[in-house]
This record gives structure tokens, sequence and C-alpha cells, in this order.
């Protein structure tokens, strides 16, 4: 297929201006069975996150006798894009499901549960670009929302290079044809972004171009971070109005 | 109404009054966790609202016995952690006896948590005049988390339930309550626990309970009656 | 022995203590479903989809469809493929992997309420006789598994099935169309607890034993499918009664939620 033009009169494919986020909305608390729960969307991205934990271990030659083990499991549903995918984990979906699993294994004070398992899921129901930040978002909310002590908030978005432009937080059309693609993500505490805890790329862009990316991502993480916010103060703030 | 923290969010700049549900980096106290700030001059705390079991010593837990060993017993106490119960700590236990004629798998039981040492294995103890072998009533399951809220300040809760039923209550830390009494006062005890667990954190909660309690007394008796 | 099974044992008394005074643990009925939700097309890259909340249940069906080969022995005739995924993090107890015989069961009897009351029109599905007609694939993908998710998977396919588009012009096959449906499967599960049975069981309920019946039937109260799951003695006058409580209860269904979506 013939690449098409992404940037049209200084605006992108979707009207958006290139440091602008897609629409996002975001749930906590949303499964009855899971110990924490998080529904994010994202553009088009519609996401489940659930975490389980701390809970035994087993088999037990799997435990560590100074720490919790942090499982991340990233499953894509049969029917969440465009081609119906085959169930069951891809090379991408485990490689996803990696580098999301250390983002958590840096922030969760996993020192105070020897032993045990903490098991984040996160199903993508429909995908569009920026799931694995989608997921690591709702998993960030789903943790709190478990009562899981962390340092943190962790959230992630990615900028891409399109038409030798860098956007925030790209969509299917500019992820496939753009030139570069960097997801990211940030422990940010206390409103302040304290580090780097995902970091990946594929492309080509220059160290001053990558500079800028980081910064254009942060402004994006920044906004994310107070709905994540949100999501778990309106949910525990209506519990208190209750009655 | 207390303020709700999340994990990272900074609730104070002293050290020293670093309390439970806090952490400290570089001089600064921040929150681990979801929770209720509860802050005087001398400490900050943050209440959990959320959360697993996780044992202390000290605490008193209502568990069910898993498995018999020749040593003693294993008891899960709705925790990420299995505790084990030697034989020496449980009073019933006389040299003459098998483990398995003194607790058997299913068993109930209410003990102390006597020690956990840093790999998280947990040791019990039932030799204490609270603690005995659960032979009767029924045992009800809550969000850990909310067991001060069933208790309420200075066990008021408790006081009151106990007061208007006259049942018998324990309430383990671990989330784990056994009532024993009558068999319909221990459901109305029973859905005034899970209606607790549920508003834990509302406004005027004790006389809800209380009102909620007087109406299913009425309907019980009015069922007696006709 | 896991802590959440200590909860389940718990449970278990209570149920069990209420059954005894007639009653259910939440009030209900014994033949009355918890309330129901249905969210239809809420996945735009799905032909058809569904989210449906049955009490706290929640299941989610994609429909996907694309040409393919016929079954030999139907070469006029579209293709159904179902598949249940019980994803872990739906619950405490569900692992990762390939599909156990639960996952598989419940995708089955789906199929079967799908297939034997021919509520997809199949024939209509013929691309060229022998050689290409649409698969339907439908995707059960468990969420919230807090009892009888069979009922919310039977519910959910329904509904996703009736807002299916056929993507033909996806496939260079001509314009989109509807797909065809014709009738209104519901299935009706049953926990079964001695000579008593508790319709659309939920996960608190099921700690005494998941020992169900499942029977679905379609819009004229014909039986289509039958499942009885657990190893348990299913006496005859309960089953019979089974059969009127199930029928009863799939048509409110189809009343009160499945008018509206047609």
């Amino acid at each position: 297929m013939l690449k098409p033009k992404l940037i049209v009169d200084g605006k992108r494919l979707d009207g958006r201006a290139f440091d602008e986020l897609r629409p996002i909305k975001i749930e906590a608390d949303v499964l009855k069975r899971a110990d924490g729960s998080c529904y994010i969307e994202m553009g088009k991205n519609k996401v489940l996150a659930a975490v389980y934990g701390p809970r035994e271990l087993h088999p037990r030659h799997l435990q560590d006798p100074s720490k919790a083990i942090i499982r991340y499991r990233y499953n894509m549903a049969a029917f969440s894009v465009e081609e119906r995918r085959r169930p069951g984990p891809d090379r991408r979906s485990i490689e996803i499901s990696k580098v999301s699993k250390e983002v958590f294994e840096a922030v969760i004070m996993k020192e105070l549960f020897p032993r045990s398992a903490i098991d984040i899921f996160v199903e993508v129901l429909q995908a569009d670009a920026g799931s694995r930040a989608a997921g690591i978002n709702a998993a960030s909310v789903a943790l709190i929302d478990a009562g899981i002590p962390v340092k943190g908030i962790v959230t992630s978005v990615a900028v891409a290079k399109v038409d030798g432009q860098l956007v925030l937080d790209p969509m299917k059309e500019e992820d496939y044809y753009g030139e570069a693609d960097l997801p990211i993500a940030f422990l940010i505490r206390n409103g302040k972004i304290e580090s780097i805890t995902l970091l990946q790329m594929d492309g080509r862009m220059t160290k001053d171009e990558i500079k800028r990316v980081i910064e254009l991502a942060k402004k994006g993480v920044m906004e994310i971070y107070r709905l994540q916010r949100d999501a778990i103060m309106r949910k525990f703030m209506v519990e208190e109005d209750e009655g | 109404m207390r303020k709700i923290v999340l994990p990272g969010d900074l609730v104070a700049t002293n050290s020293k009054v670093a309390g439970q549900g806090t952490y400290v980096e570089n001089g600064k106290v921040y929150a681990k966790y979801l929770g209720l700030l509860d802050k005087d001059e001398t400490q900050v705390r943050v209440i959990p609202l959320k959360g697993k079991y996780i044992p202390t010593a000290g605490d008193m837990v209502v568990g069910i016995t898993k498995e018999v060993t020749a040593n003693g017993w294993f008891v899960n106490i709705n925790s990420p952690y299995q505790a084990f119960l030697p034989l020496m700590e449980n009073p019933e236990y006389k040299s003459n006896k098998k483990p398995n004629e003194v607790l058997d798998i299913g068993d109930a039981i209410i003990a102390r948590v006597l020690n956990v040492d840093p790999n998280m294995k947990v040791t019990l103890t039932m030799k204490d005049k609270m603690c005995h072998p659960i032979r009767l009533g029924r045992i009800v399951a809550i969000n850990p988390a909310r067991v001060p809220r069933v208790i309420g300040k200075k066990g008021s809760m408790i006081k009151m339930l106990k007061n208007e039923l006259g049942i018998q209550i324990v309430v383990g830390q671990n989330g784990l309550i056994w009532l024993n009494g009558d068999a319909k006062k221990i459901s109305i005890v029973e859905e005034a626990i899970y209606m607790i667990e549920e508003e834990a954190h509302t406004e005027g909660l004790t006389d809800r309970v209380a009102e909620f309690i007087k109406r299913r007394k009425g309907d019980v008796e009015a069922k007696t009656n006709s | 022995m896991k802590a959440e099974d200590i909860l389940s044992e718990i449970k278990k008394d209570y149920v069990l203590a209420k059954l005894k005074d007639g009653e259910r643990i939440d009030g209900r009925k014994f033949d009355e479903f918890r309330k129901i939700e249905i969210h239809s097309g809420i996945i735009q890259k799905a032909e058809g989809s569904a989210l449906v909340k049955l009490g706290n249940t929640q299941v989610v069906v994609g429909i996907k469809m694309q040409p393919g080969e016929p079954f030999p022995d139907t070469p006029d005739k579209g293709v159904i493929i179902t598949n249940a995924e019980l994803v872990p993090l739906a619950s405490p107890t569900f692992e990762p992997g390939p599909p156990d015989e639960h996952s598989v069961e419940l995708a089955r009897v789906v199929d079967r309420g799908i297939r034997e009351s021919e509520a997809i029109d199949l024939e209509k599905l013929c691309i060229e006789p022998g050689k290409k007609v649409w698969i339907i694939f439908i995707d059960i993908h468990a969420v919230d598994d807090d009892g009888n998710l069979m009922d919310a998977s039977s519910i959910a396919t329904i509904s996703a099935l009736l807002n299916t588009k056929v993507p033909a012009s996806r496939f260079g096959l001509g314009e989109d169309f509807k797909l065809p449906i014709r009738d209104l499967p519901i299935s009706v599960t049953s926990l079964i607890v001695g000579n008593k049975y508790l319709v659309d069981p939920s996960k608190d309920e099921l700690s005494v034993g998941e020992n169900t019946l499942t029977i679905t039937t379609d819009k004229n109260d014909n039986i289509v499918a039958i499942q009885k799951s657990g190893g348990y003695m299913l006496s005859e006058e309960l089953f019979y009664e089974l059969l009127d409580v199930s029928a009863r209860c799939a048509r409110k269904i189809r009343e009160d939620y499945l008018k509206i979506i047609i």
C-alpha cells in the first residue's frame, strides 16, 4: 500500500496537534474477582488490567525467599485487530510482557512480600497503536487499587516521527508508516517525573530529536498521570460519600 | 473526612514522623499505598483502603488447618503466607495423642501470631486465653483492610453488635470473624458485617448498622410470631 | 490450598444456611437471573461484538468473519468456529495456557445452542458452492468470572451476532450486509443442590459445589442444547421441572433484552 501523507496543513490525520494526546478514559476497580483492576481507553485502544496478589506462589521452586516475583501477561483478544489473531502469546506479546514486567519490578516494594507472587494481567480488547502504553497505564492504576505498596505512579506514552515531525501518542497509521516510534514510561512521584522505567525505540532519529521526543513524552505523561489519579480518587471518593 | 492519598504522595518532610503505610527517601516521607491520611504532630500514617492480610507478631487470627505433620499443623490464615502451629504451642496437645486427634484437616482455630521471621515464615500459638479450636458457630470473611471498621473506635461497633444480639464475636486481624450463638442472630450479625465492609468509610455508619439490626430483629420476631 | 479457597469454604456455610431458610444469599428467587446489561458493538474492529454483565460476571464476545473453505459435507453453507478464552485476568483460579476442559466445554455448549437452533442462516453465507463460504469466528473472552460464565457467554454471543455486519467489501465481495439471524437461542444454567435448583448461580453460590445443568431453548421454546456438568445424580422430576423453568427464564431474557436489539 502507498504511504499516505500523514501531516496535512500542520495537522495530523485525526486533526490533532503534534503534542496532543488521543481522548483518554480511565476507570478504576471495574472487576469483582481481581484484587485490583482498571479499564482504559486511549484513542481506539480498549484495555483491561487486573492485579492478583501478593499471593502464594506455586510451584515452590519459583519462590524467591527475599522478595515477591512479579509476573506480567500482555494478551490480545482474538477480535482486537482487523484480521482475527490466533489466541495465545506470539513473540511480540512475549517481548511486551517482559519489558512491562520490568517496569513494575522497579517500582513495587517487592521485598515486603518474600516468597509470594504479584500477577498483573493485561487484556487488549481493541488495539490501535500504543496498546502497551495503555496496558502499563491501566496496570499502574490496578496495582494501586489492589493496595500494593509502590514508589509512585507509572505512566507511559509513545512518541513517533512521521513525515519528519515528532508527534505525541501516535495512532495506527502514524505508527505503521512513521519513520520512528519510541514508547516510554516514567515513574511519577508527588506530581514530579522521577525516572524512566521503560524505553524502547525502533526507527531512525538524531540525538537532538531523541531529546525533544523525551520532552514531548513528559508533557504527555503528566496529563495521563492526572487522569490516573482522578480515576482512583473518583472511585474511592464516591465510596466515602455514599449513604 | 480524612484525605485520600496515593502511592508516592508526599505526606511529611520530617522523616521522624514516618509511620505505617509510609516510606522515607532522602529525608522525605511518602505514602506507599492507597489509603487515608492520618496525621498529627508526632506521627504520619496511611490507613490502607485495600490489600491482603500480612501477618505481624501479636495479631489475633482465625485460621483453618490445612495439613497435619508430626511437628504441628499448617494453617491457612487468609494471607499470601501459610502459618505453622507447632505441637508445643497448642495446650490441647498431649504426648499420648496423635496430632490429628487434636486438630484435623479442615478444623478452624482462633490463634495468635507468635513470630514472623524475615522470610515470612509465620508461627502461631494457642497459649492465650482468647485462643481455642472452633467447634461451633460460623466464620465470616471480609476484606482485611476493613477490619478496623468492624471493630470500631475502641471496639464500639463490636460492643454494639454483641449487646444488641448477645452473641460471641471474635474478629481476626486477617479478615475472618468467628460468630457463635443463636443461628438466626448469627445471620443478622453476618449481614451487618457485610454492610460494614461495604460502607466502611461512610459517615454515621454505627447508627445505620444499629438501625439495620433493630429492623432485622423485628423481622425475625414477626416471622416467629406468625 | 490457596488463600482464595478458604474464602470459598467459608461462603459455603452461609449459602447452605440461607438455603435451609429457603433463601438465596442475595435475596433472589430461585428462578431469578441477576441484573443483565448488554453493551452492543463495543469493539469497532470486530464485525460484531457485545459486552454482557450478568451481575458482576462480565464477558466480551467478538465476531470476526473471513472467506474460507466450506466443510465437504456442507459445501454451500457458512462455517461457525467458536472459541472461548478463560484468561487469568478473570479469576484467581484461571491459569494462562492452552484452552482447558472448562473453556472447551463453554465454547462447545454455546456453539451448540447457536448451531442447533439454526440461529444463523448459513446458506446465505455461501460465496461459491464447494469453494468459498464465510467463516464466522465467535471468540468468547471471559473478563470477570463471578459465576455462570455459560449464560453470560450465551447472551453475549447472540447479542454480538445480532449486530454483526458481514465485511464483504473488505474482501472485494460486494456490499457489506447484516448477518442473517433467525433465532435467539438462550442458555439457562442452574446450580443443583440436593433436590433444589438455583438459576444463574453466582460464584459464592457455586462454592457449595459446581453441579450444574444448562438447558438452551430457541424462540419457540424448543430445547436445542443440554449440558449436565459435574459429578452428581440428577432426578428425573427435577430435570422436567428445569425444562419448564429454563424455557420460562429464556423467554423472559429474550423479551426483556433482545427484542430491543433486533
